[in-house]
């Protein structure tokens, strides 16, 4: 039994309940797709997802560390979902005493306005969290403004490309004008090498 | 300096008396973990060099390389994927996709050499140290990049498929052949299993893009039977479908169908039109069937003055005569035909070549060419044109050989589904024994049934040897058909009291023998093992044979046919140079697509032989 913070809970069930009630996510119980705002998901008995808009990210992650227990941010990440013109944000939350994982998603626009895609920063919550920021600037283009260094080069230098992580970004045609090919090589067509050797004449 | 700086150094010495926090680990034993993404693995023997896994990569690190000791087969490209670890980046995209699942991952990840050429290699075809390991990434039980399942088929239901000839099979709509066309990974590995190497992949991207005509096009480039292959084409290419490894086929008959089904006749006007100038050399040929027509119009498309002669009064030969309705309509038949006719082809209907033996067919064809004189004999047409193409098929039903066989109630598979074709209505009676295990007898029991009898089959050997299409005998049982293995027919009596009016049918069962490796069993007629049944009708449908009578004897020795067998080159070329042939006659495959691939064929022959001539001519 936690004990130590404002709202205790045993189980992750009884964890999306209360975040329920307060407002955070929608009482659905249906399974929805990961960038529908108020979707809740139990993957385990330790870990759970919820989607929650931009606006009430920070404050549900604030209570989730300070009201809840999850003190540690694992990771922070971000998928593009290209089609839906989306960068989908997760917040990877751990509490140390219960051993469970609480993944806070984040649907933001790819492209909001003309700055791009743009989240209030945590860096303030987790020091570490400026890093994470950091690289999803460099590989998505995501901005947090004033997060320290945000846009300094994080491991690519010089790059002046579309973000890599970026889906429009075209990897093969990147190391088709940017590497040499190595020589020596060769393939070939099945369809076209099936003929040569089965019916060369036909 | 602060206090802190110069004290620190004394709490570092303090830590060396105490237990290290870091533990030691030697550099030498670090195993990637169960399911790492090290080095690949290819199981050669599964693998079928598709190339699925090279198209997906998107470091292009991938290439498909001829590997010794794999031979190229049906099925097989014999090519296999050599990855250039240079450019992968392990992203396991090639073993989700593959079709096979041959292709997985190893968890060895540390291997160390000067020269950098050793980290480009073909998995599995070189020794290497994790070949055989256990452990690594192979795709997840139940993770499908690729779709196992086909669309379903609407499909009339067999009670009410018994209460007519209507077409059984219904065809996609749009959208389930866009879904179906998606499955399609475009490997190209089934253009060579088709007699006619049609571009599948090509006509099957065409749909997924929504370009009938360009489909339709192509389909013409080797095949100008698309609405009747599309039904009835023993689809040899979905045996061979790499996604057939791991899931159902794709529907590549269905496809072809769902293009011939939407191209309107404008559209088939426009996708025929030919760059070719006229030549005049006149080309003859004798058979309006698939063999027949496919030379003709691939020759029209050359510029050759073409006669088709046929001695029914309307072409498709075994597919109009041998298919039932509800298998393949009449008027998409008539669609594939009147394209070719179309060209400027004139087909003679109701020309018997004299000589030509009368089959089973319909008597109309007997008589006058069409143009109401006489029909000309093998010999006019060799001497009045520049090239004779023959592709007269297998007309005539073998007899059972056994004794009584001449019973008046004893009609054979071929002349009943003959009949039918013709608008007459068989003397089938009640109770129907048909004999045989292959597509006529199916076909002859499905329309017995359609015509409200009682129908038993009966074959020699297991269902399992039947030459039928499975979907042939699978949809005879659901139309109510009762099938008997392993019956051998003994004789036809006439029993006294039935005055001729039904056939006593005498067959033994017989037992399978061994007859050792790579040969199937035998039947033998267990004599003990005697039954005799009464039928209005016995209907042998055990296979057709040629029908060459129509060829003088001097000439066919010329051509090289020995004993109503014709052995052809590979552009259809006989002993006589003038001539070609092809088609059931002369092909082991004996369906309508290698017909169709012997016309072609044919056609380049002819054309072949006739640019010759003319250069002689104008070098003379």
């Amino acid at each position: 039994m936690n004990t130590s913070y404002q709202y205790s809970y045993t189980n992750i069930e009884e964890l999306l309940e209360i975040l329920v009630e307060k407002g955070f996510i929608a009482p659905a119980t249906e399974q929805q797709h990961a960038t529908v705002i108020g979707r809740r998901q139990v993957q385990s008995s330790d870990l759970a997802f919820v989607t929650v808009a931009p606006e009430a990210a920070r404050h549900l992650i604030l209570d989730l560390r300070d009201r809840f227990g999850f003190t540690h941010l694992v990771l922070l990440t971000a998928v593009d979902y290209i089609e839906e013109g989306k960068f989908l944000l997760t917040y990877l939350l751990h509490n140390y005493e219960l051993h469970h994982d609480i993944g806070v998603q984040v649907p933001i626009g790819r492209e909001a306005a003309e700055a791009g895609a743009s989240m209030e920063s945590i860096h303030d919550l987790w020091a570490q969290a400026g890093t994470y920021q950091r690289e999803l600037k460099e590989m998505f283009g995501i901005d947090f403004p004033g997060s320290p260094r945000v846009d300094e080069p994080f491991i690519l230098e010089g790059w002046d490309e579309v973000p890599p992580m970026r889906r429009e970004f075209d990897t093969k045609q990147y190391s088709e004008t940017t590497y040499f090919p190595r020589p020596g090589r060769s393939t070939n067509d099945p369809a076209d090498y099936m003929r040569q050797k089965l019916y060369p004449k036909e | 300096m602060s206090l802190k700086d110069i004290l620190s150094p004394l709490t570092v010495w303090r830590r060396t008396a105490e237990k290290p926090y870091t533990v030691i680990d030697p550099i030498n034993d670090r195993p990637g973990a169960a399911r790492y993404r090290g080095f690949h693995k290819n199981d050669m023997e599964a693998c079928i060099g598709c190339g699925t896994c090279e198209t997906i990569c998107q470091n292009a690190a991938i290439d498909l390389v001829p590997v010794e000791g794999i031979e190229t087969t049906n099925g097989d490209s014999g090519l296999r994927p050599q990855i250039d670890y240079g450019r992968c980046c392990w992203c396991a995209l090639c073993v989700d996709i593959c079709t096979t699942s041959s292709l997985t991952m190893s968890n060895e990840y540390i291997w160390v050499d000067t020269d950098p050429e050793v980290f480009r290699f073909v998995p599995g075809a070189e020794n290497k140290p994790w070949d055989n390991s256990e452990l690594g990434y192979s795709r997840a039980e139940g993770y499908q990049l690729l779709d196992p399942e086909r669309v379903e088929m609407p499909e009339l239901e067999p009670d009410t498929r018994l209460t007519s000839f209507i077409e059984m099979v219904q065809g996609y709509s749009a959208e389930q052949a866009k879904k179906e066309a998606d499955r399609c990974v475009e490997c190209g590995i089934c253009m060579a299993a088709c007699p006619a190497h049609m571009d599948i992949p090509g006509y099957i991207k065409a749909i997924r893009e929504n370009d009938i005509n360009g489909g339709l096009a192509l389909m013409y480039q080797t095949n100008p039977f698309p609405a009747s292959c599309g039904r009835i084409c023993t689809h040899r290419c979905e045996e061979v479908c790499a996604i057939n490894h791991t899931g159902d086929p794709i529907a590549i008959r269905w496809l072809k169908r769902y293009i011939a089904d939407m191209a309107d006749e404008s559209d088939y006007q426009a996708i025929t039109k030919t760059a070719e100038p006229e030549r005049t050399e006149k080309v003859a040929i004798i058979g309006a069937g698939p063999g027949g027509l496919s030379a003709a119009y691939y020759l029209r498309l050359l510029g050759y003055q073409v006669t088709v002669f046929e001695a029914q009064p309307h072409g498709g030969g075994m597919l109009r005569y041998g298919i039932p309705e509800y298998r393949l309509p009449y008027d998409q038949l008539d669609k594939d035909i009147d394209l070719v006719a179309s060209l400027g082809v004139e087909i003679k209907y109701n020309t018997r070549i004299n000589g030509l033996k009368e089959s089973n067919g319909p008597k109309e064809s007997d008589g006058p060419g069409s143009d109401g004189g006489p029909a000309p004999s093998f010999e006019q047409l060799y001497q009045d044109y520049d090239a004779v193409f023959f592709s007269t098929g297998l007309p005539d039903p073998y007899t059972l050989g056994i004794q009584g066989e001449d019973h008046p109630r004893v009609i054979s598979g071929i002349s009943i589904l003959e009949d039918v074709t013709a608008g007459k209505t068989p003397d089938l009676r009640k109770s129907v024994a048909v004999v045989g295990g292959g597509n006529v007898a199916m076909d002859a029991a499905r329309t017995a049934r359609r015509m409200g009898c009682e129908v038993t089959v009966l074959y020699r050997r297991r269902e399992v040897d039947m030459p039928a299409d499975e979907e042939e005998i699978t949809e005879a049982k659901e139309e109510g058909v009762k099938f008997i293995t392993q019956a051998i027919p003994v004789r036809i009596e006439d029993k006294p009291e039935a005055k001729g009016e039904q056939a006593a049918f005498v067959w033994g069962e017989a037992e399978m023998v061994d007859q050792g490796e790579d040969r199937r069993p035998k039947p033998v007629l267990q004599e003990d093992k005697i039954h005799t049944d009464l039928f209005d009708t016995v209907v042998p449908a055990i296979g057709q044979g040629s029908s060459l009578d129509f060829i003088p004897e001097d000439m066919a020795a010329k051509i090289g046919i020995i004993k109503y067998k014709i052995k052809v080159g590979l552009h259809g070329e006989t002993g006589e140079p003038k001539i070609f042939a092809g088609g059931d006659i002369s092909n082991r495959l004996k369906d309508a697509i290698s017909a169709i691939a012997d016309g072609h064929r044919a056609a380049k022959g002819i054309d072949r032989y006739l640019r010759e001539n003319q250069s002689k001519k104008e070098t003379s």
